[in-house]
């Protein structure tokens, strides 16, 4: 009986081809792209809840209808032009959502060279995955410099600050206070574009990671680029979800 | 070390295809033109319902444009292009319940007292 061993071993190897006994793919991707495609949608979750919060929270408070230029009240919610109107070494001067439409141009920059480093993936052409990897570090970086100044900026407030009710003037934000609005605008400032941050830093970190193995020629081995292809539907996403933010909070 | 090496030498430059990223530069140029667009309603037009639907329709726009290309979703399968499609817009609808939930709060704590 011996000899027949080897003949039952491989029909147990052979591969299955049945469609419902695991042998298809429907979905013609590979598992690490599709397990990247619904960890993004849970972090899609994540975003929404964030959004849906502000969108109810907005809504339950009034809005400025005048008479007059908008003035700062913890009464209604503040006019987003108004609040985010600094630029980075033009102190004073009123530039209303002018460094905002640069952070997100950078993003946008950033987007584009993560998929330029995707597409020299599929062409096996090292060189130039490093190359749009670098820049995408670059501009990533960029991106998250500019958003500490942007939150430094909200936390410090402007010289005129906001008169409380004993005469004392409050400057800036944090938590428990603010000058431009009420409470909840600040906090919903800091947990939103603070969770987008992060995302932006976890992403520079992969970037980084996937500059080196792909350096030390770890993806060139392996005969694909996937992982650049996985971290960049990543960055995407982190980008995608700016697209949002940028709209709800600093548009509309 | 030796490897990998070895494997850059095996590439010859004439071996690497030449780029194809005119598609890339295409979805950049509508990205930065809705984002323009956008400004130009920030500041020529007065706020209102009628202008944040313009710029809710404008996002979409953008939304779609980096999910469908820079993510290459348009080019997947069906079924997993409707596998995020469909959470996703039910996550749309929470969205417009909780505004308008959060519209009804708003009234009524303003009237509460009068």
């Amino acid at each position: 009986m011996a000899h027949h061993a080897p003949s039952a071993t491989a029909t147990l190897d052979a591969p299955r081809t049945g469609t419902w006994d695991g042998g298809n793919e429907p979905f013609k991707a590979s598992y690490g792209k599709l397990m990247m495609w619904f960890f993004l949608l849970s972090d899609a979750f994540t975003f929404a809840a964030f959004l849906t919060t502000y969108g109810f929270i907005r809504h339950k408070h009034e809005v400025f209808e005048g008479p007059g230029k908008f003035v700062a009240s913890t009464r209604w919610w503040p006019v987003p032009d108004q609040v985010f109107n600094a630029f980075p070494g033009l102190h004073g001067v009123d530039l209303p959502l002018a460094f905002v439409a640069l952070m997100t141009m950078i993003l946008i920059f950033s987007s584009v060279t993560m998929v330029l480093a995707v597409e020299a993936g599929h062409r096996m052409d090292k060189a130039d995955v490093q190359k749009w990897l670098l820049w995408t570090i670059l501009f990533g970086a960029t991106f998250l410099g500019s958003q500490a100044w942007e939150w430094s900026h909200f936390i410090h407030g402007t010289d005129k600050g906001l008169t409380m009710a004993d005469g004392t003037v409050f400057h800036g934000a944090n938590l428990a206070m603010n000058q431009y609005g009420p409470v909840l605008f600040a906090d919903l400032f800091f947990f939103i574009t603070g969770f987008h941050g992060t995302h932006v830093f976890s992403g520079v970190c992969l970037l980084i990671w996937c500059f080196i193995a792909t350096t030390n020629g770890t993806f060139h081995k392996r005969g694909h680029y996937e992982m650049v292809e996985k971290i960049g539907l990543y960055w995407h996403f982190v980008d995608l979800v700016w697209v949002f933010v940028f709209t709800f909070f600093y548009l509309v | 070390m030796a490897s990998h090496a070895t494997a850059d030498h095996d590439l010859a430059p004439g071996e690497i295809a030449k780029p194809n990223t005119g598609w890339i530069w295409k979805t950049f140029w509508v990205l930065v033109g809705i984002t323009a667009l956008e400004f130009v309603f920030v500041f020529f037009m007065n706020a209102g319902t009628a202008r944040n639907t313009i710029f809710i329709i404008l996002t979409i726009f953008k939304a779609f444009f980096i999910v469908a290309e820079f993510m290459h979703l348009k080019h997947e399968t069906k079924g997993l292009i409707w596998t995020i499609l469909v959470p996703t817009s039910l996550l749309i609808w929470l969205l417009v319940a909780l505004i308008t939930e959060g519209s009804a709060i708003g009234e009524v704590l303003a009237h509460m007292f009068s």
